[in-house]
């Protein structure tokens, strides 16, 4: 019920390790670090320039903690969002050499390198769990295989795409080299490794990953009190519906400019709304 | 306040079942013995299979409803969260395909008692009178069976007793009120408003939504939390669960949940004899009844209906027309999102909130037929996430960074017409689910005046958001809702069934919600499949109590007694119409009064 | 409060006031120009000078307040208080949808309340037998309403045990008393003497007609009543009526306040009911045990809160009219803008008050 205890916990628990592991593999040398994490994976501050150090807490509402409104949430709610924070599920999925491919990628589709280290959000663990126990999004695309071989099936594709680029690995590749190869998938024209590529669609694998790793970050409690979302309300709802207006227990917004790492790709984006697959992946809204 | 008095708020109690925070199942649940036949066996209990059970079950017959969910206990089962809320969907593998898949699970099917109602956003606007003559106005598609004001009556009592909230006039189709009053706006439906309103677009504020604005007997006022489609633990928002279903329980209906039915069984005499299902423990078993009703949507009642094939149907049961799982229709559903300077935090108040159909009707100046409607959303983080990765193309950082601002977007869906086309289909794959029954492929395309349709409604959308004040729009396709796969019709010879339900081949044989559809408008089709379920129920109540008359009536006595119990003594007097009630289609020319 | 010189002006005209009593109204002439040689009265006098007619009304209804004589003015305000709170009533039910059928007692009350008082203006019957019924009713409504808004705000998701999120978002749960206090009002109002009524007391020993149920009364009980009623009918009941002030300022202040905290204080001058509450509570408390304070603090706190409760209707008006669409939903706009008639409940608060600074106390 203690919200420390829980943070305390889930921060040694949701650092897997293989996310310092592939840093460590994807860099020659002694980098320069700050607060524990290289200076090339940093954002910048747009003025200056300089990289900024990794925060507890990003985003603009500092202070903001839905954690510490869980005596409001009723029992069930609040069960099933400290065991996401406290219980990460362990990888069972995936083998040792998927697992590390894999947690780079999701460290660089959701790149949570702003974040102490002890603050990230376990997101390969949550995407292993969905595959180890067959749960699925109650549909399979006719030129898709089942949602657990069409990941194999990437891995393979990456490291073949890795492999054209030189590195025997995709951990190897340089920062740049990495957002190269998903850029490729995004765009759906992956740079190699077409005998894999041409077993499924590949900008729809794209999707599936990117909504995956949404899915495990943006159901984070940590990752609510960065965008400022007012998390679960139930049996005390909301108030204030009206302009923008924060609850008492929100916070108003302080905004901070700051631009993604120069060798990072992700930050420009390039909309998929006409393409073939678009309408493909989407949650329920009405 | 630091916690709430006397500690934190615990949640489910043991030894009852609760259906809203106060509603209790207060009556023990009947049990038919195995092995004997009942009076009707309905399949699926969901949007029409929940008022159905309720009603049969009151007017005195022996009933059972297999549902192949649970039987959900809101305090236990259902979380104020959105990743949680994963298992209120029908998340089996089916298999999607053609050039515009259909994207299933969360999008538009449920699972369990309450069905897709557990996680409708609720908005319950009526078909306008135009929607049933399509054929003949706008010589596309085909004309409805019955005309509007068939219907008319049941879209009242359903108003009643879901009962939607909404403005004192709706000034489209047929001009009316609502007895429970409209909600305050949200972010979301402040944007909608004011950009209909600087461009001078009539747009109605608070509803119509199938959320309390009021308490309703057990079931209290929304409070404005925003999680509708994740199951309203409020027990605001209606979903059969809460509304009709205490009260069939309450007069016997019995509800056997995790319940897949396998086929239906047919006899020598040419009518069905009962069904087979799997319970829940996976053993097969037998319920006989003297009228057996489909009501598992769009996709499982084809299906269903496709699996009982049997000699003298190898096409499949009440398949001589070979209609059956064609003419799937799915609802173009775009949204446009906004970005404002000013704060918006969209996941407050209920996302259904404020709409306008002034571009429902068809228009001459257009080069399409047909309409939309515009419509409040409002994604919750995950969702909104899996939106901007692809209106935005948002991925890594540029994913973070759109996310830092969510609190700033703002988001607005086009509901639009997707007319029923043969090529839009439910059939069988072959691949077996976990029973071994063969699972659905859905097979969808989307046809040109559907496309002009979307980008018709995307172009003024993107409008309304800018008039608004939004600085960055973006949108992105999907579509909202099914219906179609089993449609009703006038002919035997292109349509599954009759307008009341009753499959043309087997008399004993009926299908209930949205697959009987043969178009669908621009509305939400909530409302419309529990006012079918509720005239399908009287049709059959009459039938039964006057066994020889009233097979070929096209009129019956609307049982407003039927009603579960707390819907009388609530509500305000509305404003009924000022349409005349004729029956008779075409009675009355097209157009919107607005 | 920190006014320091203002008292005077007020205590001047209470002294005024007094002297007049002593005097016969043809002496008006001659009293106001005493005022005007007060130095801290100038103000009173030039008026008195510009216009002796206001003046010489404004005494003439003080002093009908002072000897209980002012029963057409009182109905009159009982009928458009009840019209103001039937409506305020009938906006609030119309956002719960009226969901039981009990919800429109209020407002069937709050017109027939009206429509007695407004009667009671120019009928004595009316006045004596109609409207104490009426208003009693009225009473026992404010009474069983405030039982209903405890109750629905107890059976909201998590109840009582979140009691700022429930009252807020819950049935207001103060407004059937304020509802009940234009019973009160009305009560008030049978009770007095109308303004044509033969000046000072009747003489002594005279029986005055009672209606019949008070003889079934307990004699200890309707002693007291009809010492009561005779101290009302006499203009003797300040410290009733200051009482009645701080109390409705008490309710007026807390809706205030958690309407203005819901929306988060968006604009600072939410705060000035706040603030005011207090400060009425304390006068209209004051006055109950010291003369001194119903003379003095409690009209100018009266005055101001009256004034705060006039410019609040203005600001919520045009809130409600700046939103998009306003007049094309004017229901919508009534219900979900601002509360158009909340400030003039605050602003009665105030009225009240300034009419317990008036009364003569108890013997």
């Amino acid at each position: 019920m203690k919200t420390h205890d829980t943070r305390s916990q889930s921060s040694q628990s949701s650092q897997s390790g293989q996310s310092g592991q592939a840093s460590q593999m994807s860099q020659q040398g002694d980098a320069e670090r700050i607060g524990g994490v290289e200076v090339e994976r940093l954002p910048r501050d747009p003025r200056t320039g300089q990289a900024l150090a990794p925060r507890m807490q990003p985003g603009y509402y500092p202070g903001f903690s839905t954690l510490s409104q869980q005596s409001f949430w009723d029992e069930a709610t609040r069960a099933v969002v400290l065991k996401r924070v406290n219980q990460p599920p362990p990888i069972t999925f995936f083998d040792a050499d998927e697992a590390r491919v894999m947690q780079t990628v999701c460290d660089r589709v959701l790149p949570q390198d702003d974040r102490a280290p002890d603050r990230r959000i376990p997101i390969l663990n949550t995407i292993d769990e969905r595959l180890a126990s067959g749960r699925i999004n109650g549909y399979r695309y006719a030129d898709m295989p089942p949602d657990p071989q069409a990941y194999r099936l990437a891995i393979k594709g990456i490291e073949a795409i890795a492999q054209s680029m030189g590195a025997t690995t995709f951990t190897e590749l340089n920062l740049r080299q990495q957002d190269l190869t998903l850029k490729s998938l995004h765009d759906g024209h992956p740079i190699a490794g077409d005998e894999y590529w041409r077993q499924m669609n590949a900008r729809r694998f794209w999707l599936m990953l990117v909504s995956d790793c949404a899915g495990a970050y943006y159901a984070h409690p940590w990752a609510w009190d960065e965008i400022g979302f007012g998390g679960p309300a139930y049996p005390r709802g909301y108030m204030r519906l009206r302009d923008g207006q924060p609850e008492p227990w929100e916070k108003v917004e302080h905004r901070y400019e700051w631009e993604a790492p120069p060798e990072s790709l992700s930050d420009t984006m390039e909309s998929l709304s006409d393409t073939p697959e678009a309408s493909s992946f989407t949650p329920g809204t009405h | 306040m630091k916690e709430p008095l006397f500690g934190a708020f615990d949640g489910a109690k043991p030894d009852e079942h609760y259906v809203g925070p106060i509603q209790r199942i207060d009556a023990p649940m009947r049990h038919y013995p195995r092995g004997e036949a009942v009076d009707f066996v309905v399949v699926g209990v969901g949007s029409a299979g929940g008022v159905l059970i309720q009603r049969l079950a009151k007017a005195g017959f022996s009933v059972v409803g297999l549902e192949a969910g649970p039987f959900w206990d809101t305090e236990r089962d259902w979380v104020s969260d959105e990743a949680g809320s994963h298992g209120l969907y029908w998340n089996d593998l089916r298999i999607i395909g053609g050039s515009d898949p259909l994207a299933l699970g969360a999008n538009n099917s449920g699972k369990g008692v309450g069905g897709g109602s557990v996680h409708w956003a609720g908005f319950t606007p009526r078909l306008h009178p135009s929607d049933f003559r399509v054929r003949s106005d706008d010589g596309v598609a085909v004309d409805w069976p019955i005309s509007y004001d068939d219907l008319k009556p049941y879209y009242e009592l359903m108003e009643r007793e879901i009962p939607v909230a909404g403005p004192t006039y709706y000034p489209w189709g047929d001009p009316h009120g609502y007895s429970y009053a409209p909600h305050p706006l949200g972010g979301v439906s402040q944007t909608l408003v004011r950009g209909c309103t600087r461009l001078g677009i009539p747009v109605v504020a608070g509803g119509p939504v199938a959320i309390n604005s009021g308490s309703h007997g057990s079931r209290p006022h929304c409070i404005y939390r925003g999680f509708c489609i994740q199951g309203c633990k409020v027990g605001a928002k209606q979903s059969t669960l809460v509304s009709h279903v205490p009260d069939a329980i309450r007069h016997g209906a019995e509800l056997r949940d995790k319940c897949m039915v396998a086929r239906i069984n047919l006899g020598k005499d040419g009518r069905v004899t009962g069904v087979t299902y799997y319970d829940e423990h996976g053993q097969e078993q037998e319920q006989r009844a003297s009228v057996v009703i489909v009501s598992g949507y769009a996709i499982e009642t084809p299906r269903l209906l496709l699996n009982s094939a049997c000699p003298g149907f190898e096409q499949g049961l009440a398949n001589s027309s070979g209609t059956l799982g064609k003419y799937l229709m799915a609802q173009i559903g775009n949204v446009v999102f906004g970005r404002f300077d000013d704060l918006v935090r969209m996941y407050k108040a209920p996302p259904a909130n404020a709409l306008t159909e002034e571009f429902y009707e068809t228009d001459p100046r257009n080069d399409f037929v047909r309409g939309y409607a515009i419509q409040t959303v409002g994604p919750l983080p995950i969702s909104f996430a899996q939106h901007m990765m692809v209106a935005q193309g948002a991925w890594g950082w540029g994913l973070r960074r759109t996310m830092m601002d969510y609190n700033h977007w703002s988001a607005l869906g086009v509901l639009g017409e997707i007319l029923p086309w043969e090529d839009n289909t439910v059939t069988l794959a072959d691949v077996r689910d976990g029973f071994g029954l063969p699972v659905a492929r859905v097979t969808f395309n989307l046809h040109e005046n559907d496309h002009k349709i979307a980008q018709a409604g995307v172009q003024k959308t993107e409008e309304i958001m800018r008039a608004a004040g939004a600085t960055e729009v973006t949108q992105e396709p999907r579509y909202a809702h099914l219906v179609g796969g089993a449609r009703m019709g006038a002919d035997a010879s292109d349509s599954v069934v009759n307008s009341f339900g009753r499959t043309w081949d087997i008399p004993n044989l009926y299908v209930c919600d949205g697959s009987i559809l043969p178009t669908q408008g621009s509305a939400n089709p909530g409302l419309t499949i529990q006012a079918l379920a509720a005239r399908t129920a009287d049709y059959l109540i009459s039938e039964r109590e006057n066994a020889a008359a009233p097979t070929a009536a096209t009129r019956i006595p609307v049982r407003y007694s039927l009603s579960p119990s707390e819907v009388a003594g609530r509500g305000m007097p509305r404003l009924k119409s000022r349409r005349p009630t004729t029956f008779g289609a075409g009675a009355l020319g097209p157009g919107s009064r607005g | 409060m920190v006014v320091v010189s203002a008292p005077k002006p007020v205590e001047a005209l209470a002294d005024a006031a007094r002297d007049q009593l002593a005097q016969n109204a043809r002496l008006l002439r001659v009293s106001a120009r005493r005022l005007t040689g007060r130095r801290s009265a100038r103000w009173l006098g030039a008026l008195a000078a510009l216009a002796p007619r206001i003046t010489r009304e404004g005494v003439a209804l003080e002093q009908h307040v002072r000897e209980g004589r002012f029963q057409r003015s009182l109905a009159l305000i009982t009928a458009l208080s009840s019209v103001a709170a039937g409506i305020e009533a009938g906006t609030e039910h119309f956002r719960g949808s009226y969901s039981q059928r009990i919800m429109y007692s209020p407002i069937a009350l709050g017109m027939t309340l009206a429509v007695t008082s407004g009667a009671a203006v120019f009928s004595r019957w009316a006045a004596r037998v109609a409207l104490p019924i009426v208003s009693l009713v009225t009473l026992v409504d404010g009474a069983v309403g405030f039982i209903f808004h405890v109750r629905g705000i107890a059976r909201k998701p998590g109840g009582w045990r979140i009691p700022i999120f429930n009252v807020i978002m819950g049935p207001p749960v103060f407004a059937p008393l304020l509802f009940g206090l234009v019973g009160f009002l009305g009560l008030l109002t049978s009770f007095l003497r109308r303004e044509d009524d033969p000046r000072g007391r009747l003489p002594l020993g005279t029986r005055r007609s009672r209606p019949a149920w008070v003889n079934l009364l307990p004699r200890a009980i309707s002693r007291e009543g009809i010492t009561l009623e005779q101290d009302v009918r006499e203009g003797r009941f300040q410290r009733g009526l200051a009482l009645a002030t701080a109390l409705t300022a008490f309710f007026n202040g807390v809706e205030a306040l958690y309407s203005h905290y819901k929306n988060n204080f968006q604009f600072k001058v939410q705060w000035s009911p706040v603030l005011l509450t207090p400060a009425l509570m304390a006068a209209g408390f004051g006055a109950f045990w010291s003369r001194r304070v119903a003379r003095t603090w409690l009209p100018i706190v009266s005055l101001i809160a009256a004034v705060d409760g006039m410019v609040g209707f203005f600001y919520h008006a045009r809130g409600g009219l700046r939103r998009p669409g306003a007049l094309r939903r004017p229901l919508y706009t009534l219900a979900y803008g601002p509360p158009v008639f909340a400030p003039l409940l605050f602003a009665a608060s105030g009225m009240l008050g300034l009419m317990a600074s008036l009364m003569r106390r108890g013997k």
